[in-house]
């Protein structure tokens, strides 16, 4: 397999004051191969979500480097950026973040149409795939305050592969949903990550992390361990308890 | 504890605190400064007229006089306190030279003549309202002229008709009650007796003026009647105290009455930026609300810590803008003070001005308090548990996106926003309303004003040329050679002679009264009739609108005329509007009454405009002494004065309504732009750069403008004309229509607010990069 997303000497430093610096991230060197699914894990503040945030472009790094799928994309600019999360990446974030005044369908169509590089017709088809899949398929037309919480993040979940990206990066994507909307959601993105797309989570949850493939565990900024689990394939007999004591055990051992 | 919450208030919303600031200030200013000109204005008026000893009623009379027997009259007749005829010699412009330029008067469409100091009322005052006393040698120059021809104390005045010549020297300038406005186009320069001797042996013809003060002046409808009906001169119009009044105080007048009304409309956007403020500081407070409700703060108390930053605002916004005014008011005042002078003050004066300001100020207050009911029906518990007021509800009417086929998603984002959240965007789009009517209404007036079409509210028709003879000794032997010379003239296309002679009419009253009556045919430079049409029948009359609701006659009423002794029936046929003489004319088919004429007009259309300038050098020449000029000479000279204050307001309005925007428009998206930071921070997320998130809301403030802008329009060009016209109704124009020039109304002033707006945007959204979703979660 080849490397999709690769950071060097990543670090985030925010400045206090004139004497305090919180370095959040400490060179942090990461690997993601095509086709991946890798979930990040760690207590809180040990530099998750950051990390996520930074390796994605979302927020600028104060060094290193990072390169997606060859392109250098900490040297981009603004418009450069937005345009490299518009059409290489999608995201999923735990408080869904969907645009509050447009109904489903459009929070899902909007960065294809931004995209621009199918027809309108055709993003409509494939949005209605997408939901069709995720189960949303009656909602299309719904105001976002007429569904739960579950069935936006849903939403969420298509509006991230309508551009069909190299990469998804989820930050805590179940974390405010109940456990068997998280379930299904987990499912979901099992499901796409076996199409094909590499997925990078950012979790709290063992149950979410046993589902992905590699799991890294972070500590005061760095990365510094990481468990392979394997390839987690639905209905294809793998014991899923196995795979979740397993990594819990690693996780106590990891202090978490 | 209050004042910390109010420092606290202060710095958290600094620049809507600035801005509102402003608003209250300028409105304060405004009103200040319009209440105060208004009251300058009457003072003034009040002054000149005492210190000059107004007459009451002036005859003009053009021809020769008995004074002897006009003492008699006066004598007998119980009302008349006193009575004063004055001689005055005309100077036709061609023989006057005004300051250093070798240029004469000869386009001027002024009367101009020459007089002695009177001696014991109708005084000619200097600038220091003081009576003027020239000596020999000396001049004193009316007002008019200094601000006209920028004379300055010292310039010569030539009075040159080859072999005769006199030079003067200018001591002073003259404020003359009757003569001041520009609107009135007849100027008197004070001269020394013995040269006024001098110039009466050597040059010109004379012209009366008969002057009467009575007892009371209330008797004046019963003198006026009484001196119709006697045999005393009356060969020129006659004129009284209510009109000099009305005369000078008409244009500075409207100036106040639209400083005002500016002051109004910047006091409701004020009102209204509060309103929204103050909703949107409840809805970002709704939680602590709940908790100050909960520890059992009464509502009272906390509408007292809102109420008392408006209040304290307020307060000072107002106080700093009656200070201000009191040094802005030099400015406004300074046509006032020109023309009229000032008279001392009292502190009545100063009590309106304030209470003006007073009134601003509980305006504010009064809709902050009516804002503030909306704390009755928060709910405690509601407050605690949702944090939110509830009534941020999306409208129904809501585009999809997916529906849409051709709009770029930014735009259509845009639009779609503003749709879905109209109630909020209603202040802006009032504001850009506002800003567009205030732009578009001067502009549309100035145009009207400027236009030659405007001859239409001055009683005259469009024509090439007009020339204008008036009363002289062989008058009509002039007029018959001149419109033999014009009926010949091959360069003339056609020509319309127009007779303005007096006859009498017999009033409601019965008495008798005298009106001037322009006769000729109206057809050949037909006019626009606000009621009816032109008379076609001898038994037919137009009148003026100030002559019909003075007569308080309408179209198909009757008037009695006294033609050749006989009383005759006329029916009115049409009513015009007329700006001119006082407004008071009329226009009828009846053959002219010779020995009464006043004044004979000529407009002619030439072949081709190329032949103006050459044209009317040569008539000028030919028809001396008659006054020869083309529309847009004779109205500028009229209405001059009138022209530039109107350009003034323009100017200012445009400025203003720029500000406002500007001000308004900034405050409003920065309000928005944090409103809507999680959800720019999303936008950015999913890919928008910079630049869409910058055409969304561009999109959004634009879209508003451009509504208000067509709205603006529309009002400007249905209320405008109206406003302008009850402005105008007193001038006799009543029923103005905006005469629109399309690239300056339509294309320039749009353009300039949708530049401004944008402008203000793109700078108000700066802080948008700093909108990301880790920095939303970082919070």
């Amino acid at each position: 397999m080849s490397i999709l997303l690769e950071s060097k000497e990543l670090s985030k430093t925010f400045v206090v004051s004139n004497s305090q610096e919180n370095h959040i991230l400490k060179s942090v060197n990461l690997t993601i191969e095509k086709g991946e699914f890798v979930s990040v894990m760690g207590p809180s503040g040990s530099g998750k979500s950051t990390l996520l945030y930074n390796i994605s472009g979302m927020d600028r790094m104060t060094s290193g480097s990072v390169v997606l799928n060859g392109q250098e994309i900490s040297a981009l600019s603004e418009q450069e950026l937005a345009d490299v999360r518009l059409k290489k990446m999608g995201f999923i974030f735990q408080h869904i973040h969907l645009l509050k005044n447009l109904n489903i369908i459009d929070n899902i169509v909007l960065s294809a149409y931004m995209n621009n590089s199918t027809s309108r017709a055709q993003v409509n088809e494939r949005a209605l795939q997408l939901m069709k899949r995720t189960g949303i398929a009656e909602l299309a037309n719904n105001d976002i305050t007429q569904a739960s919480g579950g069935q936006l993040q849903r939403v969420a979940i298509c509006r991230a592969l309508i551009n069909k990206p190299e990469i998804v990066f989820g930050d805590e994507p179940t974390g405010a949903l109940n456990s068997k909307s998280a379930s299904e959601i987990m499912d979901i993105l099992a499901d796409i990550n076996d199409e094909g797309t590499t997925i990078l989570l950012v979790t709290h949850d063992v149950k979410v992390a046993a589902k992905s493939e590699r799991i890294l565990f972070m500590l005061d900024g760095n990365i510094v361990a990481e468990q392979r689990l394997g390839k987690y394939t639905r209905g294809g007999g793998d014991d899923i308890k196995a795979r979740e004591t397993k990594l819990a055990r690693w996780l106590m051992e990891m202090g978490f | 504890m209050l004042l910390k919450m109010l420092k606290k208030d202060f710095a958290r919303k600094k620049s809507i605190t600035i801005v509102l600031f402003l608003f209250i200030w300028l409105s304060a200013v405004l009103v200040s400064a319009g209440s105060n000109m208004i009251v300058e204005l009457s003072n003034s008026l009040t002054h000149l007229f005492t210190q000059s000893k107004a007459p009451h009623f002036v005859q003009m009379h053009a021809g020769d006089i008995d004074q002897s027997a006009i003492d008699t009259w006066s004598s007998t007749n119980k009302l008349v306190k006193e009575q004063q005829t004055v001689e005055m010699i005309n100077i036709d412009g061609s023989n006057l030279f005004l300051g250093s330029k070798g240029e004469s008067e000869k386009n001027s469409v002024m009367d101009i003549s020459v007089v002695t100091q009177n001696k014991s009322f109708d005084l000619l005052l200097n600038l220091e309202s003081k009576v003027i006393q020239v000596s020999e040698g000396e001049i004193a120059v009316p007002i008019y002229y200094k601000q006209q021809n920028d004379m300055k104390i010292g310039d010569q005045v030539k009075i040159s008709a080859p072999p005769f010549e006199k030079v003067f020297t200018v001591v002073d300038f003259v404020r003359d009650v009757q003569m001041n406005p520009s609107i009135i186009h007849s100027k008197r320069f004070v001269i020394h007796p013995s040269d006024y001797d001098f110039v009466k042996q050597n040059y010109g013809e004379l012209e009366y003026l008969i002057e009467f003060q009575l007892h009371d002046f209330s008797t004046l409808n019963e003198f006026s009647q009484a001196y119709q009906a006697s045999q005393l001169p009356k060969k020129g119009p006659a004129i009284d105290l209510t009109l000099f009044k009305t005369l000078n105080a008409l244009t500075d007048g409207a100036v106040a009455a639209v400083i005002i009304f500016v002051s109004i409309l910047l006091n409701i956007i004020a009102i209204l930026c509060i309103r929204f403020t103050l909703l949107a500081t409840i809805e970002e407070d709704y939680r602590e609300i709940g908790v100050l409700k909960a520890i059992g703060i009464s509502s009272r108390y906390i509408k007292k810590i809102y109420l008392t930053k408006y209040v304290v605002l307020a307060a000072i916004a107002a106080v700093a803008g009656y200070v201000t005014s009191l040094f802005l008011n030099q400015f406004f005042t300074a046509n006032i003070l020109l023309y009229i002078g000032s008279a001392p003050k009292g502190i009545v004066d100063y009590a309106i001005s304030i209470a003006a300001v007073a009134v601003i100020f509980f305006m504010v207050i009064f809709f902050c308090r009516l804002v503030l009911r909306r704390f009755n029906k928060i709910s405690t518990v509601e407050a605690l548990r949702s944090g939110s007021i509830g009534d941020a509800k999306m409208h129904r009417f809501s585009p999809s996106l997916n529906k849409s086929k051709l709009l770029a998603v930014p735009v259509f984002l845009g639009i779609k926003d503003v749709l879905q959240r109209f109630k909020m965007f209603r202040l802006l789009l009032v504001v850009f309303l506002v800003s567009s009517f205030m732009i578009v209404v001067p502009i549309n007036f100035l145009n009207t004003i400027q236009s030659p079409t405007f001859t239409s509210y001055m009683g005259i028709g469009q024509s090439d040329i007009r020339i204008d003879l008036r009363q002289s000794d062989d008058m009509i032997a002039r007029y018959a050679n001149m419109l033999e010379v014009i009926q010949n003239d091959e360069d003339v296309t056609r020509f319309s002679p127009l007779v303005t002679s007096q006859f009498k009419l017999i009033n409601s009253e019965g008495v008798e009264e005298n009106i001037s009556v322009e006769t000729g045919d109206f057809s050949i430079f037909p006019l626009d009739y606000v009621k009816g049409n032109a008379p076609t029948k001898e038994n037919e009359i137009a009148l003026s609108y100030a002559n019909s609701s003075g007569l308080k006659k309408d179209i198909g009423d009757e008037l009695r005329f006294i033609v050749d002794g006989q009383e005759k029936k006329m029916v009115v046929s049409g009513i015009y509007q007329d700006v001119t003489n006082g407004g008071k004319t009329a226009k009828a088919l009846l053959p002219f009454n010779k020995d009464n004429v006043l004044w004979y007009v000529v407009s002619l259309d030439l072949k081709s405009p190329q032949l103006m300038q050459q044209k009317m050098a040569e008539y000028e020449k030919a028809f001396y002494p008659a006054k020869v000029t083309d529309l847009k000479g004779y109205i500028d000279q009229t209405l001059g004065t009138t022209i530039e204050q109107i350009r003034l307001i323009t100017v200012v309005a445009t400025l203003i309504a720029v500000l406002v925007s500007i001000l308004i428009t900034s405050l409003f998206i920065k309000m928005v732009i944090a409103k809507d930071n999680a959800q720019i921070a999303i936008m950015r997320s999913i890919g928008f750069g910079l630049k869409e998130v910058r055409v969304k809301y561009v999109t959004m403030s634009l879209s508003v403008l451009i509504i208000g802008i067509l709205l603006g329009t529309v009002i400007s060009n249905t209320v405008g004309p109206m406003l302008v016209s009850t402005l105008m109704s007193s001038f006799g124009a009543s029923q103005i229509e905006f005469i629109v020039d399309p690239v300056k109304a339509y294309l320039l002033s749009p353009l300039i607010l949708i530049l401004v707006v944008t402008i203000t945007t793109l700078l108000s959204i700066l802080s948008i990069k700093k909108s990301s979703v880790a920095s939303l979660i970082a919070e």
